[in-house]
C-alpha cells in the first residue's frame, strides 16, 4: 500500500503525524472491555421471540413460557403498552409532510416482517431464556405481504400501517424546475435505470444493550453499543418519562458501527422498560441474523440527462424509489433525503431535479449506514458521465473535467442548494493519473481485448456532504469538549464525540497535546459517558474530528493561554505571548534556557497560585463548543436549506477483468485519491478509507440481502451474505490531497464515510467498460456473477 | 449458544459409537468436525437429543494399504494437506483440501468424512471423492458395509450413510500416473463453491487417453458423473475434443442446483467452462 501524506497539515509536534493508536495494545491484547464483557451482579437475560411470517395479526400466549424455570417475565407488545408509549423518533418524517411514526418496542397486534421481535423472555440465565422463548405460543392470522417498492405502491397493495392509507412514508424533491423539454434544448439525451441491492450493516460486534434501573437511586444506567450517548439519553428519558438527568448512558468501546449503532432501535428501549419493571439489570445480545435483518440501499433510480456536443451535461431529471422495509424510529429514511441532496455531486449542472419516495415493505427496516444514502447521488452522476462519454465519443475523464466545479468557482451552490466549501477536483484526477498511467492502461486494455480478455477501466468521483445539522433532530454540527490539566500536569479530554474504533480518540489527543505543548502520554481521553462528558452528538456524519477535534482545539488553546500566563510570571517574562509550550516545557521564545516543565507550571498554579499568579483564575480547565458557521436552516428564496457543512471528495480509478464465461469480476487495481481537508493522523484516515473501500467493493460485487417469495430472509450469515475477504482485494494505491476547509479551525472536512460510494461507481463503470465490446451493460449492483452473465447473454436477445 | 438441552458423547471405539447412534438415530447427530452441525444447532435449525463426537474414536489415521489410501473419516483437511501419503498418491485430494473455503480455522476443524456424510451440494468433497473412485466403509448395528460410486450420494444433503451408521473411513485407490484437474468456481473468497469439476485422465505410453473420468460438483443435488470416454479416449486429444467433452458435461446437468448464492440457470451456464478448465488442467495442450 502506498500512503503519501501531503505536507500541509495541522502542523504541530503530533498533529499531522501517523501516530499509532494510543490504546492499540489494549485492542490487540484483548484488554478492551466491550459491552458484552460487562458482568453486573444480578444480570437477567433477554431472548426475543421473532415473527415467522412477513405480515400477520398476532395473538401471543405466554403462559407456558412463564412457567418455565428461571423465567422472570414474558413481555409482549400488549403487556408493555400499559407502561410505555412509542419509541421517540430520532428523526421524524411528519413535519416535512411524511407519515406519523408510532413504533413500539414490541408490536401490539401485528408483525410486519419475518424476524420482527414480538415477545421478550427475561430469565435468570441465557439458557433459561432460550428454552422458554421456544415455549411462547404465537397465533398468526396471516395478511398478504409485499416485498418490492413498486408493488407496495400498487393500488391494492397490502398496507403495513393501515392508518397511513398507503405504503408511502415520505416523498420530496431536491432541485427544481420542469425538465420535460430536455430533448429540445440539447444535442443529446441519455436515459436509464440504476438499481442497488439491499445491503446490511456488518460490524464485528453486533448490538448489545444492558439497562440497570436502580430502585435505590431511581436512576437508569444504560450500557451498550451506541454512537450517540447523549442523544440516546434524551430519547430514553422521553421514552420512560424520566428526567434526563436520571438517565446515565455509558458507551463502552464498540467493534464497528457504520451508522448502525446510532439510536432508535426497539431493543435499546426494550431493555430499559424491562429493567424498570424488574428492578434488575437486563441484558440483550444480538445475533448475526438479527444484524443482517437491518438494511440500506435497495433503491431504484430512473434518470434522464441531456448534454451538448461538447460533453457538458445541461440538465438531469431523476426519480428515486427507496425500499425502506418496515418503518423504523432511527431516522434511516433520511438516507433518501441525503442521497437526493448529494446530487448532482460535484458537477456544475444548472438544471437538476430529483423526486424521491421512501416506501415501506415487509422486509426488515432500513438502518442508517454509511455513506447514508449518498451513494445514490454518486452512482447516478458517475453513470451519466460515462453515458455521455459513450454518446459523444469523448474520454470519460474528459467529460468529468468539462462538467465538474472548478477551483475558482468555490464556494459553489449546487442545484440542490448545498454550498460546496472548497475543493480541487482537477487536482484529484491529476494526482490519480500520476499513480495510474492512463494511456498505458488503455493500451494494455486494447491488447487484452485483442487476446479475448475483457479488461475495463472505471472512474468514480464522489463529493460527500458531511457535518450534518438536521433541524428538529439531535444531529447537530457542533460539539463540546472539556480539557483539564491536573496538578501533576496530566491532561484529560472529555468529549461528546465517540469513536467507532477508528482512532479518532487518539487524533483528538494529538490536537490537544500540540496546543498544550505536552507529550502524548500526558494526555488521556474520556468518551461515551453522559455523567462525565459534556453533551455531544456522538459519532455521525463524519464529525469526530470535525466538531469533536475543533472544540477540543479551542478548549486546549484556552488552557494553554492560562499556562502561558502562569509561566510568564514564573519565568519573569513580561509578555505571555512569548511563552512557547513545546515538548513538555514552557520556555521563553528564543531563550530555551529560560524554561520550566509544563507540569511544574500546572503544579505551581494549583499550590502557590497566590504567589506566582495572583491575578489568574486558578483553574486549568476549559470547556468550549465548536459550531460550524456555514449551516443555514432558514430556507432561501427557493425553499432550500443548507444542512451540511463540509464536502470531502475523492476520485478512484479501477481496473477490472471480467471472465465473460462465468461473470466473475476481478479487481486488479484500485487507485484512490481523497481530499478530506487537513489530516490530523494520515494513518487513521488511510485506515478509514481502506474500510470504506472494502465496504464499497462488497456493495458493488458481493453483498446482497435476499428474500424468498414467502418473505423469509435467505441471507442470514456470512456464508449467505458475502463480505469481501482479504484475498478478494488488491493492494490499494492510496493518495491524499489536502484542500483545507475554510470553515473549520483545523481545516478538516471529515473522513468518516469516504470510499464506499466512489468504489461502487468506479467498479460499476469499470465492469461496463470491460463489457463494452460485447454491447452489454450492467445497471444493477452488486454485479454478482449471474447478473453479469445475464447481461452478457441478454445482448441481442 | 445451543438453546436446547442435549447429551454430548465422545465414544472411544467404533462399536460404542454405533451403539450410541443406533439407539436413537432420529434424535442423534454425529460430529465429524462439527463445522456444519454445531452452527445448525446454534441457530436452532437442528435440536438433537444426543451429539456423538467422533474425535476420540480413533478414526483419524491415513495409511497406504496395497495401492489404496485408507483415509480415516475424522481426518481434517489440515491432516490431508500435511500427509505425505496423500501428497504423493492423492494429489487432487490435497489440492482440494488446500482450497477449502474458510482458511486455517476450517481446515483444522472440518473433516473429510463429515463433509461426505453431510453431502451438501455446495461443498468440495463429494465430487472429488466420487471421481477418485472412493469406497465408503460404514459401521452399523448389522456390521460393516461398503458403498461406492453413485450410491455414496442419494440426494442433496443425503449421503448413502444410514442414520444408524457411522462412516469410519474412505478407501481411495492411488491416482498413480493419472493426470488430474480440479476447477472450482466461487463468487468470492468467502463463497461456497458454486460449480466444481474434478477429472482424472489415464494415458498409455504413447500419450493416448485410455480412460477419462469427470465428476461435477455444486451444479446438482448430487455429484454428476459424466461419461466422457466416448469423446476423449484415443490419441490426439486437442482443444476441440476437450470442448466437446465439456459440452457433454453441461448436457448432463438435468436439474441444476439453485440457492441464495446462484440460480440454477447460472450453474447450468457455467458448467461448460468449468468442466473445460478442469479438463484443460489434466490435458495441457502442448500438442494442440
Amino acid at each position: 500500500m502506498t500512503v503519501q501524506a501531503d505536507p500541509r497539515s495541522d502542523a504541530g509536534a503530533f498533529a499531522g503525524q501517523s501516530l499509532r493508536r494510543h490504546n492499540g495494545d489494549d485492542y490487540v491484547a484483548g484488554r478492551i472491555a466491550y459491552t458484552d464483557d460487562l458482568k453486573l451482579p444480578g444480570t437477567t437475560h433477554v431472548v426475543l421471540v421473532r415473527s415467522e411470517v412477513p405480515h400477520a395479526r398476532i395473538t401471543v400466549d405466554t403462559e407456558t413460557a412463564l412457567a418455565r424455570p428461571g423465567v422472570l417475565m414474558v413481555a409482549t407488545g400488549r403487556s408493555l403498552a400499559e407502561h410505555v408509549g412509542p419509541i421517540p423518533n430520532a428523526m421524524d418524517p411528519a413535519p416535512t409532510g411524511g407519515q406519523a411514526l408510532e413504533l413500539r418496542v414490541l408490536p401490539v397486534d401485528k408483525v410486519v416482517y419475518v424476524g420482527q421481535p414480538l415477545a421478550a423472555v427475561v430469565a435468570e440465565t441465557l439458557q433459561d431464556a432460550l428454552e422458554a422463548a421456544a415455549m411462547v405460543e404465537v397465533s398468526y392470522e396471516p395478511l398478504p405481504h409485499v416485498l418490492e417498492a413498486e408493488d407496495a405502491l400498487a393500488e391494492n397493495a397490502p398496507l403495513l400501517y393501515e392508518s397511513w392509507g398507503s405504503n408511502l412514508m415520505l416523498a420530496g424533491t431536491a432541485g427544481q424546475g420542469e425538465l420535460e423539454d430536455l430533448d429540445a434544448r440539447s444535442s443529446g439525451v441519455v436515459r436509464g435505470t440504476l438499481r442497488t441491492g439491499r445491503g446490511a450493516p456488518a460490524p464485528m460486534e453486533p448490538r448489545v444493550y444492558v439497562a440497570d434501573w436502580s430502585t435505590r437511586s431511581r436512576r437508569l444506567t444504560w450500557y451498550g453499543t451506541t454512537q450517540a450517548p447523549h442523544p440516546l439519553r434524551h430519547s430514553i428519558a422521553q421514552f420512560l418519562g424520566l428526567r434526563e438527568r436520571d438517565v446515565h448512558v455509558v458507551a463502552p468501546p464498540v467493534g464497528g458501527s457504520f451508522g448502525f449503532k446510532n439510536f432508535g432501535h426497539p431493543e435499546e428501549y426494550l431493555v430499559c422498560v424491562l429493567s424498570r419493571l424488574l428492578g434488575r439489570p437486563v441484558k440483550w445480545v444480538e445475533d448475526r441474523a438479527s444484524t443482517l435483518r437491518y438494511g440500506a440501499r435497495d433503491s431504484r433510480i430512473h434518470y434522464t440527462a441531456s448534454f451538448d456536443t461538447d460533453g457538458r451535461v445541461t440538465a438531469v431529471s431523476c426519480d428515486l424509489l427507496a425500499n425502506h422495509g418496515a418503518a423504523s424510529a432511527t431516522g434511516a429514511f433520511g438516507m433518501a433525503f441525503a442521497g437526493s441532496l448529494a446530487m448532482p455531486s460535484g458537477y456544475d449542472v444548472a438544471r437538476f431535479r430529483c423526486d424521491w419516495r421512501v416506501v415501506v415493505t415487509n422486509k426488515g427496516p432500513w438502518s442508517p449506514m454509511r455513506p447514508f444514502g449518498k451513494e445514490a447521488g454518486v452512482l447516478l452522476m458517475e453513470t451519466i458521465m460515462d453515458a455521455v462519454a459513450r454518446e459523444t465519443g469523448l474520454d470519460p475523464l474528459e467529460v468529468r473535467r468539462r462538467n465538474w466545479v472548478k477551483p475558482d468557482q468555490f464556494p459553489f451552490v449546487t442545484a440542490t442548494g448545498l454550498e460546496l466549501d472548497s475543493g480541487d477536483y482537477e487536482g484529484l484526477l491529476d494526482k490519480a493519473l500520476t499513480v495510474l498511467d492512463y494511456e498505458q492502461a488503455r493500451r494494455e486494455q486494447e491488447l487484452a481485448r485483442q487476446r479475448g480478455r475483457f479488461v475495463g477501466i472505471g472512474i468514480g468521483f464522489e463529493v460527500l456532504p458531511e457535518g450534518a445539522d438536521i433541524p428538529g433532530a439531535l444531529i447537530g454540527a457542533s460539539d463540546i469538549s472539556t480539557v483539564r490539566m491536573d496538578p501533576s500536569g496530566d491532561v484529560t479530554v472529555l468529549t461528546g464525540v465517540t469513536s467507532p474504533g477508528n482512532g479518532n480518540d487518539t487524533a483528538i489527543m494529538q490536537i490537544v497535546a500540540d496546543r498544550l505543548g505536552v507529550l502524548m502520554d500526558a494526555v488521556s481521553i474520556i468518551q461515551g459517558d453522559t455523567d462525565l462528558c459534556p453533551f455531544g452528538f456522538g459519532n455521525v456524519s463524519s464529525r469526530g474530528i470535525l466538531t469533536g477535534g475543533g472544540s477540543a482545539a479551542l478548549a486546549a488553546e484556552d488552557v494553554a493561554a492560562k499556562l502561558r500566563g502562569v509561566a510568564a510570571g514564573m519565568l519573569g517574562c513580561e509578555d505571555p505571548d512569548r511563552i512557547v509550550l513545546h515538548d513538555g516545557f514552557a520556555s521563553v521564545a528564543g531563550e530555551p534556557e529560560r524554561a520550566l516543565p509544563v507540569a511544574a507550571v500546572a503544579h505551581a498554579l494549583y499550590t502557590v497560585g497566590y504567589i506566582v499568579a495572583p491575578d489568574i483564575e486558578p483553574t486549568l480547565e476549559a470547556t468550549r463548543t465548536f459550531k460550524m458557521a456555514n449551516i443555514r436552516h432558514q430556507a432561501d428564496a427557493e425553499g432550500r436549506i443548507m444542512p451540511f457543512s463540509t464536502f470531502s471528495n475523492g476520485i478512484y480509478l479501477s481496473v477490472v477483468e471480467v471472465d465473460v464465461e462465468t461473470g466473475i469480476v476481478e479487481l486488479k487495481r484500485h487507485v484512490m485519491v481523497h481530499d478530506c481537508g487537513v489530516m490530523i493522523n494520515p494513518r487513521f484516515v488511510t485506515g478509514q478509507f481502506t474500510g470504506g473501500v472494502v465496504h464499497g467493493i462488497g456493495a458493488a460485487l458481493t453483498e446482497e440481502v435476499l428474500h424468498a417469495g414467502d418473505g423469509s430472509q435467505v441471507s442470514s450469515g456470512f456464508k449467505t451474505y458475502l463480505l469481501p475477504r482479504a484475498n478478494d482485494i488488491p493492494a490499494f494505491e492510496i493518495q491524499h490531497q489536502v484542500t483545507p476547509s475554510p470553515f473549520t479551525p483545523l481545516g478538516t472536512k471529515g473522513a468518516g464515510e469516504g470510499g464506499v460510494a466512489c468504489t461502487m461507481a468506479s467498479l460499476l463503470n469499470a465492469v461496463n467498460d470491460a463489457l463494452s465490446p460485447l454491447g452489454a451493460t450492467v445497471d444493477q449492483l452488486p454485479a454478482v456473477p449471474h447478473r453479469v452473465l445475464e447481461a452478457i447473454r441478454g445482448v441481442g436477445r | 449458544m445451543i438453546s436446547h438441552p442435549f447429551a454430548y458423547r465422545s465414544p472411544e471405539t467404533v462399536a460404542e459409537a454405533v451403539d450410541l447412534v443406533s439407539a436413537a438415530p432420529d434424535r442423534t447427530r454425529v460430529l465429524g468436525g462439527g463445522t456444519w452441525v454445531v452452527p445448525e444447532c446454534n441457530r436452532g435449525e437442528s435440536s438433537p437429543d444426543v451429539l456423538v463426537d467422533l474425535r476420540r474414536a480413533g478414526l483419524d489415521r491415513i495409511e497406504l494399504v496395497d495401492d489404496v489410501v485408507h483415509v480415516g473419516a475424522t481426518s481434517t483437511y489440515a491432516a490431508l494437506m500435511s500427509s505425505s501419503i496423500v501428497d504423493r498418491h492423492l494429489p487432487m485430494l490435497a489440492a482440494m483440501a488446500r482450497g477449502i473455503t474458510g482458511g486455517g480455522q476450517l481446515q483444522s476443524q472440518g473433516t473429510i468424512g463429515g463433509s461426505v456424510v453431510a453431502a451438501r451440494p455446495q461443498s468440495d468433497a463429494p465430487a472429488v471423492v466420487a471421481v477418485l473412485g472412493a469406497t465408503l466403509l460404514l459401521a452399523g448395528p448389522q456390521g460393516e458395509r461398503r458403498v461406492s460410486g453413485e450410491a455414496m450420494f442419494e440426494g442433496a444433503s443425503r449421503s448413502g450413510v444410514r442414520p444408524d451408521e457411522i462412516l469410519t473411513r474412505l478407501e481411495i485407490p492411488v491416482q498413480g500416473a493419472a493426470r488430474w484437474g480440479y476447477y472450482k468456481l466461487k463468487r468470492s473468497a468467502s463463497s461456497w463453491p458454486i460449480a466444481t469439476a474434478a477429472c482424472l485422465v489415464h494415458r498409455d505410453g504413447s500419450g493416448s487417453v485410455t480412460d477419462a473420468r469427470l465428476v461435477l460438483g455444486g451444479v446438482s443435488g448430487t455429484p454428476v458423473h459424466v461419461n466422457i470416454n466416448s469423446v476423449l479416449v484415443g490419441d490426439g486429444v486437442g482443444p476441440d475434443r476437450v470442448d466437446e467433452a465439456a459440452r457433454l458435461a453441461a448436457a448432463s446437468v438435468h436439474s441444476p442446483w439453485d440457492d441464495e448464492l446462484a440460480p440454477g440457470s447460472y450453474r447450468l451456464a457455467v458448467t461448460h467452462p468449468v468442466a473445460r478448465r478442469s479438463l484443460a488442467m489434466a490435458l495441457p495442450q502442448e500438442d494442440a
